[in-house]
């Protein structure tokens, strides 16, 4: 394809073909306006006065003959005026008037005519409009009206409007094409990124020119999308090297139980147990790519259904499920959940995130503490729910670094967990619309500062 | 009892049979859905295990034909895909249970005989388990004729226990059915709310009905 004819395919010449064309209905339109306002109105007066002064000298024929009307056209041609007269034999020889020659040859009816004015030198001077007939028994009969500078005027405005329409017209197209082949360019740099980034140089950006028009939002756009499609894909490596990492322990140790168990003299009793811990530890492995493949499909955003949650009476019946087994701890389990407070989202995730939160509060805090679970409605209308403890908490340089997935804090790596909890939670946040913040809980004895996971979601509307 | 297993991936369906072999069930194994779907129709079976893929025929599809033919042994999906929109979609097809792949054989055979015994059973008012009763209309416990005094928490534990009374229920069962929670919680809590009804139930009586099933779950027996 020749770039010349792409570019005439581009939406911005279309547009601003488009525009010269309704510029140029616009003009022709004012120019018939135009035409119709003075020159037409010109002519309609002239033939009403024209028309007048023809049917009087008519009548003075019919009253007095040739004689009378040679003397009326006389008297009226010597007259100062816009108005001339001719009166002439019926071979069209002049008898009397204010030229010599007729301009045009009479009908038998009366007629408008358009002629151009003979000077005294013969030469033409402007135009005039008559009205020419024969009358009864030969005469010929002309009474005209100089147009002078009205028609001149005239003529002059329509050839501007002529000639301001073919400008416009080419002007428009001009620039159509020079607004397309910028436009292109501007485009043809957006491809040219998607492109590369497809050939697979995610570092790639647009280039954002600070005109701050409607290519610089795209490119704008465009850069935010591949700024969030690298964390993802930085995110999705990192978390593959933990999973990797991760796993690497528990199937070495799996790979180990049962390589010893079989080398082992055969014994029962020691081969059962080599197959519980075996057994065991392939069901850590499930967990952990079960979180995964939750977590993948949280963050993926896909197909959800989201219905109406009754959020009071989940967290209720949340915090009736975990009372038993936070009593049975030593720890004091509060809540203070306000009624009536419904979201709009995912009942299962919902449920699961506040659980997680639950348990990852009585998992860290240690016996005789307390753990407290809390929900309001806020100013804004969103609704929060606070899970708080008084255990050792998150110290604030952690606290964004605990919600990435597998990151497990030191000294957390002997309690259960697949250090997904987190993560999990702040993904079903984003879902939502709303967000995860860690800050200090309840404030325990000493040095503890406690730990508050608040999960704010939007209220359903 | 006889059960239909429709599986495709050979070594999993041998696995499941010997497994429902060892639970002393008689097993026939199909290769893929429309082949499964035949044997279900011609055959008696108590209890059809289902892989959701299958070449062929989907088992959703088998089981929704199934239904249509008024087919009505009870179905127990197994799947990799287990979250609530295909776990729901395999229940609204006429499966009575569903249950997620990986699964631990201990939790399928619960499952299979759970099955079975919850055919064709009647609604009821009243539950009995040796000497413990259960009033569903009046809401209240009793055994040896001694009131017991329960949450309502514990109350629908143990109506759940007393329903598949003398099975062995998995955590994961009590979970799914009792609370509608379809996660696993890494904590404890299912053991502390049994040992709490157990200490109500039992800690007065010489005999002990609710059983620790090691490395399974629970079982409620007289």
């Amino acid at each position: 394809m020749r770039p010349s004819l792409a570019l005439l395919r581009t939406t911005t010449f279309r547009l601003a073909l488009a525009q010269a064309g309704v510029v140029l209905s616009f003009v022709v339109a004012l120019l018939i306006y135009i035409y119709f306002a003075t020159v037409g109105q010109l002519i309609r007066d002239s033939d009403l006065l024209l028309g007048q002064e023809y049917a009087s000298l008519e009548r003075a024929y019919a009253e007095g003959g040739i004689r009378r009307l040679g003397q009326e056209v006389g008297e009226r041609a010597a007259r100062e005026g816009p108005l001339l007269y001719v009166l002439a034999e019926s071979d069209g020889a002049v008898i009397v008037g204010d030229f010599q020659h007729l301009p045009a040859a009479p009908r038998d009816t009366p007629q408008h005519i358009d002629f151009e004015l003979p000077n005294s030198d013969g030469e033409e001077s402007g135009e005039a409009r008559g009205l020419i007939g024969r009358l009864l028994g030969g005469p010929i009969l002309l009474v005209a009206r100089d147009l002078g500078d009205s028609a001149v005027i005239a003529a002059r405005i329509r050839r501007v409007l002529w000639t301001v329409a073919v400008l416009g017209l080419l002007i428009s197209i001009a620039s159509g094409l020079i607004a397309s082949w910028l436009a292109n360019r501007r485009a043809e740099d957006l491809s040219n990124t998607a492109r590369e980034v497809m050939a697979g140089d995610l570092t790639r950006r647009a280039p954002v020119r600070g005109a701050g028009d409607e290519f610089d939002t795209l490119a704008e756009a465009l850069n935010a999308m591949l700024d969030r499609l690298e964390q993802l894909m930085q995110t999705t490596r990192t978390a593959g090297d933990a999973i990797a990492h991760d796993l690497r322990s528990p199937l070495t140790r799996f790979r180990h139980r049962l390589e010893s168990a079989l080398e082992a003299p055969p014994d029962t009793e020691a081969d059962r147990a080599a197959l519980r811990k075996a057994l065991d530890e392939a069901d850590r492995l499930l967990d952990m790519f079960a979180g995964v493949l939750k977590l993948a499909r949280v963050e993926a955003s896909s197909n959800w259904r989201f219905e109406r949650v009754e959020a009071t009476a989940i967290l209720r019946e949340l915090v009736d499920f975990y009372e038993p087994a936070a009593e049975e701890q030593g720890l004091a389990f509060a809540n203070n959940i306000d009624d009536a407070l419904v979201l709009r989202g995912d009942v299962g995730l919902f449920t699961q995130a506040v659980s997680n939160l639950i348990e990852n509060a009585l998992k860290y805090t240690p016996v005789g503490g307390r753990v407290e679970v809390r929900a309001v409605r806020r100013q804004d209308g969103r609704i929060e729910i606070d899970v708080m403890d008084d255990g050792p908490g998150v110290a604030p340089e952690h606290r964004e670094r605990v919600m990435e997935r597998f990151v497990r804090l030191e000294g957390a790596r002997s309690t259960p967990g697949a250090g997904l909890g987190l993560s999990l939670v702040a993904a079903v946040a984003r879902l939502h619309r709303g967000g995860l913040h860690l800050r200090d809980g309840l404030g325990g004895a000493g040095e503890r500062k406690g730990l508050c996971a608040a999960l704010v979601l939007p209220a359903d509307a | 009892m006889r059960v239909l297993v429709v599986e495709d991936d050979a070594e999993m369906a041998e696995s499941l049979k010997a497994s429902l072999a060892a639970d002393s069930h008689e097993v026939e194994l199909a290769g893929d859905g429309e082949t499964g779907q035949a044997m279900a129709i011609n055959g008696s079976y108590d209890v059809i295990v289902l892989d959701r893929m299958l070449p062929k025929k989907l088992g959703v599809s088998v089981v929704r034909e199934l239904r249509e033919q008024g087919v009505s042994t009870p179905v127990l999906i197994l799947s990799a895909l287990h979250d609530e929109d295909h776990r729901v979609e395999g229940l609204n097809a006429g499966a009575n249970d569903y249950l997620g792949k990986p699964f631990s054989t201990r939790e399928l055979l619960a499952r299979v005989r759970s099955l079975w015994h919850g055919r064709g059973r009647e609604p009821q008012t009243r539950l009995q388990v040796g000497d413990l009763e259960m009033d569903l209309l009046a809401r209240t416990v009793k055994r040896n004729s001694k009131k017991l005094d329960l949450q309502p928490r514990e109350f629908r534990l143990l109506e759940y226990l007393m329903r598949h009374a003398g099975q062995t229920v998995t955590r994961k069962m009590l979970l799914e059915n009792v609370w509608d929670y379809h996660f696993d919680p890494q904590t404890n809590v299912i053991d502390v709310h049994i040992s709490r009804l157990r200490s109500k139930i039992d800690r007065d009586f010489a005999h002990s009905l609710l059983h620790t099933v090691r490395g399974s779950g629970y079982r409620l027996e007289a």
